[in-house]
This record gives structure tokens, sequence and C-alpha cells, in this order.
């Protein structure tokens, strides 16, 4: 960004005693002209993030303050907030988010970046893409109805291992408590690996070829060749599929609530199904904007902790 | 040579795993109604898909789901990833005071959980009359899929030497044409890949469909199947498998052609 700027400068100098007439000229002169440029591009898409989305979670984070049941709502400051901390049910819905966001990140990612590289080198490795893509495509009501199919305590998973003389391994998939959560994790793996392998095909295209060339002719290969040329060279899409995988995890939802709704009791609820069963099952409005706003809270530190990292040095290292 | 092995059987046993269930999707979506025990099928018992998308269709207004769900996706994500190009292009190639400020301005939005949108902006639609009418959903998904588009888009152009644009500008070339020219053609595949995701997740989305919309005509197809299986007992869950294998078909076509686009482009580079 730096080089760019001291570069519009240097445009800009060089023909500022040349005033332009049309728009067109923009880039070459500065102020207000190239405010409006920017403010073209920009405005659309912040000025929908910010009616649609930030607005309407203001309003959240307002309604945070009331004991609010929907018909009468009484200002009570910051006491949902304290009532948050001695909730036990809340400490459980956060161990479980942290479960899914370091379950998601080393499962559907670490898949992922694995398999574009290894469909990449083997020959049917088009076939191999379609399978684990196919998933992605699918609805959330047709996967989740699938995963009842095979999680249920006579379902398929259970069949299969009695089928094979495995009985003992049979298991209530769902019903305990670390498992059902580890299970769900697995099925987010398999609807969700798609997504990260395609991202990480479209950074594998950004690889010059000459910097593989160069690599191999330097004697680089197999796992050498992965490690210290095709990871770092990735690291652009590594971001995007990290940041994503962060950010949807600590919003996990669909899938919980589809499968287990969040129980048994509230044994599998993350901090998304605490929000809505809060909210609309309990009615308590003001509570479950409360959980919104921690949860909200815990998915822009995170976020804002790895990308400050990854979004900061690419621009001081392209000055 | 034994890394060569070690690949193949790897890649062939991730594809077996992965196949499994989509195979139990499938062969379960063929099982009669009334064949339906509860425990699931591994093989097909006859070809009961076309009576359970039938009774699917019937029942509920599937097809009108379909149209509706079909115009949002492509409208929507169409014109998402189109403004998030341009945002994409303002903070990594205009020169932008503050260009970080900006980002969070529009990333903000992955961040924020969906639910905490629904009630202020079911409120909100109410009021302006946007409820349950087709511009407020196009409207909400674009909204809700520019940000991601945005990201990708952002990470994509932040790959393209600047040395181009420097020359470009060198040559006067005003910020529009720059774009046009130069920037939308490189990002082509980044740009695609989010109208793909975003084509994907506006498809699938359940949560505002079934908060904003209502009437047939507007209610997208994943609600017109919850509702669906909401009367379980009257059609039966092959028939819900049945509608959403059907439901299901437009993506996957979409990642089928999708991914002949990306092994092309792959060995162009490689």
């Amino acid at each position: 960004m730096e080089v760019l700027t001291t570069g519009t400068k240097a445009v800009v100098t060089r023909t500022a005693n040349r005033r332009s007439e049309g728009p067109v000229r923009a880039p070459r002169q500065g102020g207000v002209r190239r405010a409006v440029w920017v403010g073209a591009f920009l405005a659309p898409a912040v000025a929908l993030v910010a009616a649609l989305l930030v607005v309407p979670f203001a309003v959240t984070a307002y309604r945070s303050l009331f004991d609010d049941n929907g018909i009468t709502a009484r200002f009570v400051g910051l006491a949902n907030y304290r009532s948050l901390l001695t909730d036990p049910d809340f400490g459980r819905s956060l161990l479980n988010t942290v479960m899914w966001v370091v379950g998601t990140l080393v499962l559907p990612v670490l898949l992922g970046l694995l398999l574009a590289v290894l469909t990449h080198s083997v020959r049917w490795g088009a076939v191999a893409r379609t399978a684990v893509v196919i998933p992605y495509a699918l609805s959330g009501s047709a996967t989740a109805l699938l995963w009842t199919y095979l999680l249920k305590s006579d379902g398929a998973v259970n069949q299969t291992l009695s089928a094979v003389g495995l009985g003992g391994w049979q298991q209530d998939w769902l019903l305990h408590w670390p498992l059902n959560t580890v299970v769900m994790i697995v099925a987010t793996t398999w609807q969700s690996t798609g997504a990260a392998l395609l991202l990480f095909l479209i950074g594998l295209q950004t690889i010059p070829a000459e910097t593989i060339e160069a690599a191999r002719i330097d004697g680089a290969q197999g796992l050498q060749m992965f490690l210290k040329v095709i990871v770092p060279q990735l690291r652009p899409m590594t971001v995007v599929v990290v940041g994503m995988s962060i950010v949807n995890s600590l919003k996990t939802f669909d899938i919980v609530w589809l499968l287990t709704q969040g129980g048994p009791g509230t044994a599998s609820e993350t901090l998304a199904l605490t929000m809505y069963r809060q909210t609309f099952t309990l009615n308590r409005y003001g509570y479950g904007a409360a959980v919104s706003v921690v949860l909200t809270a815990v998915v822009v530190a995170a976020s804002w902790l790895y990308l400050r990292r990854q979004v900061q040095p690419q621009r001081g290292g392209a000055a | 040579m034994t890394g060569r092995v070690v690949r193949h059987v790897l890649v062939a046993l991730v594809s077996l795993l992965w196949l499994l269930p989509t195979w139990l999707v499938v062969v379960n979506a063929f099982t009669p109604t009334k064949q339906y025990t509860g425990s699931p099928r591994w093989w097909f018992s006859s070809w009961g898909l076309f009576r359970n998308v039938r009774a699917a269709f019937s029942s509920a207004d599937v097809g009108q789901g379909l149209l509706n769900t079909f115009l949002y996706a492509t409208v929507g994500a169409a014109v998402a990833v189109v403004i998030a190009a341009l945002a994409s292009f303002a903070v990594t190639v205009m020169p932008i005071r503050r260009p970080g400020i900006w980002f969070w301005a529009i990333f903000i939005g992955t961040v924020l959980p969906l639910q905490t949108f629904l009630s202020p902006l079911f409120t909100g639609y109410a009021r302006t009359g946007l409820y349950d009418t087709q511009y407020g959903m196009v409207l909400v998904y674009v909204a809700l899929t520019v940000p991601f588009a945005f990201f990708v888009n952002r990470n994509f152009m932040m790959t393209v030497p600047r040395e181009i644009s420097e020359a470009a500008q060198l040559d006067g070339v005003n910020w529009l044409r720059m774009f046009l020219s130069i920037h939308l053609p490189l990002a082509r595949s980044a740009l695609l890949a989010a109208f793909i995701f975003q084509f994907t997740w506006i498809w699938n989305d359940l949560l505002f469909g079934i908060t904003l919309s209502l009437s047939p005509n507007v209610r997208p197809v994943m609600a017109t199947l919850a509702d669906l299986s909401g009367n379980y007992s009257t059609v039966g869950p092959p028939a819900v498998l049945a509608g959403a294998l059907v439901a299901s078909v437009p993506t996957v076509v979409l990642f089928f052609v999708f991914q002949r686009f990306f092994v092309n482009s792959l060995r162009l580079t490689s």
C-alpha cells in the first residue's frame, strides 16, 4: 500500500499544474476527486453491511441492557452479563464452542489443504475432489437427516459395527458429552472440507509454475516441497480459510440444532444455540441478547487477533 | 515409488469415506415411504424416488420455492460479488487512508452471529414493507454475502503485482477502466469461486427464509422443505430426503461445472 501511495503522489506532483477537466482523470488529482472515486467503489458494500447487519446488531446489543420478555422491558444495566458469569450452562456452552473452534481448525482445514495438494498430484484426483465437494453442495436439511440416520442408536454406524463384529464399539453417539460434540464436529468435517479444498485449489493456482520448477531444480521433493514451498506460497488463501473456519465454528448453529437441539439437556449447546434458546424458546430477549454480545465479542477478538498478524505484514511487506 | 502408492491409497480411502454417506442419502431417498422402517437402507429396494419427489412437490409448493430460491441465489450472489469486487479494489489498489478500518467495516459482516440480526431485521422489514417481498429477500441476501465475497476477492487482489496498477496509473488510466480491464479479469477465478460459494450459501439458507418470508410466492425452497419435515407424519422421511435431494441438484451441478473449470486452469499453471 505504501509503495502505491507514494507512486500516486509522484504522479500527482508530476501533473500538479496540469489540471484535467473530465472526471476520468481522477487518479491524477488529489483531494476531493479521489475521495469521490474511493467512495463510489466502497459505498455500496459499506452501506449494505451497515444498514442490514451492523444496525440490527446494535439494536440487539442495546436490548441486552434490558430485562425483556418480549412484552415489557425494564432497564437493568449489566445485570444480564453478571448472571451469565454464574450460569453453569453458559460455561459448558463456552467450552463446547472452544471445542468446535479447535476441532474445525484441525480437521476440515488441514484435510482440505492435504487433499488439495494430494489430489492435484494424482491422475484421478478430480474424482476424489468431487467426492469431497458434493457434501458441501448438499442442503442442511439433507445433511441433518443423513447424520441422524447414521448416528441414531439403531443407526447405520452401529449396525455396521455389529455387522463386522465390533459390537462392543457401539455407542449412543449423540447422547453423551463430550462424544456428541466430537461426533458432530466429524459430521461438519464431512460437509465443509470441500469448501476448504476448493479455496486451497484457487490458492494453488496463484503459485507461479516457475517457483515450483525452481524449487524442484534445487532438489525439493515431496514433503519438503509441501512444507517449504507450497504452504508458504498458499498463505493468502490460508488466511481466508483459517479466518473463515474460526468465525464459522464460533457461530456453529445449524448442525447442532438439527441433530441434538443442544441436548441432552443443554450438554451440546454452543453459544449460538444458547442465545437462540434464551431468546426464542424462553423469551428472555435481554439475556439472549447478552449472550449474543459476548459471542460477538469472542468472534471479533479471535478474528482480529488472527488477522492483525496476517493482514498487516503483507501490507508492510509490500512497502 | 512408495510415496506414490501411499498417495493413491490415501486419496482412495478419503474418497470412499466421503462417498459412503452421500450414497446413503441417495439410496434412502429412493426408498418408498411405505417400506420405510426407521433404519437406513444400503441398497435400492425399488425406484420409489419419483413417487417421493411427487409427494414432496404436492404436499408443499416445492416447485415455486425452487424458482424463488433460484432468483435469490443468482441475482443475490451476482450483485454481491460485483459490489465486493469494487470494494476490494478500493482497499487494495486505490490510495486510501486507513484501509484496515474499511476492511473491518465490511468484514465485520461475516463476524456477527446470524441470529443477532433476526429479530431486529424482522421488525425493520415489517415497518418498511420489505417483509415477505422478493426485493427484501434479495436485499438481505446481498448484504449477508458481500462480506465473505469481499474477503476472498481482497486477498486475491493482494497477490496482483502492484507494478501492473502503477504502470496503468502512469498511463493515466482512470480507476474504473483499470478495474474493468485489469483487476476484474485477473481476479476471474476468485470472483467465480466467491459467486459459487455465495450462490450455495443463499441456496441453502434456512434461517432468513423462515424469518423474513411467509407466502409461497416469496418463500425460498429450504423454508418450504422445512415446513415439509414439520409435518413428518404425513409424508415421511424418504419424501423429505427426496425433496432435499432434488433441491440440492442445482448446487451439485454448479460444483461439477466449477470443478472442471479449476482442473483446467490448474493444468495451465503447473
